[in-house]
């Protein structure tokens, strides 16, 4: 992907999160939406600003390393 | 400089793991406190962020055949650490005047402590993106947009956490 892709996907992803947010879903649905297009955000910067994809093995390790971390983030906001 | 972005995530991940997990104590007031915040200004924050990274990008890759653009390029994506600096200043500006400080409850003191660390690495990938854009080897470019791309990505994971969820 391109680096102006990139960042249009990046704006694209942020406006859906706001727009989302200003739907007003429950609870369940905005910490899974949120939190799923801040995963994709993170691994687009990852994999084509810090250019990770030129290294697959690193990159499905940070993948894996994300994925954990949001999911903690799901489990505790959905704690609350 | 991948030793520094996996300590900085870490650091901050940590962080917010810890404001979750201290808001099962206290989740109305968790959720009061954050609606004081400004969630249309992080947006634009974000926007600005990716931008910047987006420019900064551009620099890393034209540093070599093209350092007067990569110069140029720099110099606009610092000029955005400041528009994001100047929205962060509003809004805590706006929180002080209400009264609200890192003793008002115990969201703002990982609210400020957390947003306040990441300001400061905005205004140090700014002097280094500044710094380098006197000179605009492609190495030196590389080195401060891998920066410049880490504080746009512990934005992107803080701001659910703090101003969302």
């Amino acid at each position: 992907m391109s680096l102006r892709l990139t960042w249009g996907a990046l704006v694209a992803m942020s406006l859906l999160t706001a727009a989302l947010v200003a739907a007003g879903p429950g609870r369940p649905w905005l910490v899974a939406g949120v939190l799923l297009l801040a995963g994709l955000k993170s691994r687009l910067i990852l994999r084509s600003y810090l250019e990770l994809r030129q290294s697959p093995s690193w990159a499905r390790g940070f993948d894996l390393v994300l994925a954990m971390l949001l999911l903690a983030f799901a489990a505790l906001a959905l704690a609350g | 400089m991948w030793i520094l972005i996996i300590s900085e995530l870490a650091v901050f991940s940590a962080g917010l793991l810890a404001l979750l997990a201290v808001r099962l104590t206290d989740p109305a007031g968790f959720a009061e406190a954050q609606s004081h915040l400004h969630r249309l200004g992080a947006a634009v924050n974000t926007v600005v962020l990716v931008t910047s990274g987006y420019l900064a990008a551009e620099a890393a890759r034209l540093a070599g055949p093209r350092p007067a653009r990569a110069r140029l390029l720099l110099g606009l994506a610092a000029s955005l650490g400041a528009v994001f600096l100047w929205v962060k200043a509003s809004e805590y500006a706006d929180l002080f005047a209400q009264g609200i400080g890192t003793e008002t409850h115990a969201f703002y003191t990982f609210s400020y402590l957390l947003t306040g660390f990441h300001a400061a690495h905005v205004l140090a990938g700014m002097i280094l993106l500044l710094g380098v854009s006197w000179r605009p080897t492609p190495r030196a470019a590389g080195v401060a947009a891998a920066f410049w791309h880490m504080v746009d990505l512990v934005w992107v994971l803080l701001v659910p956490v703090v101003y969302l969820l």
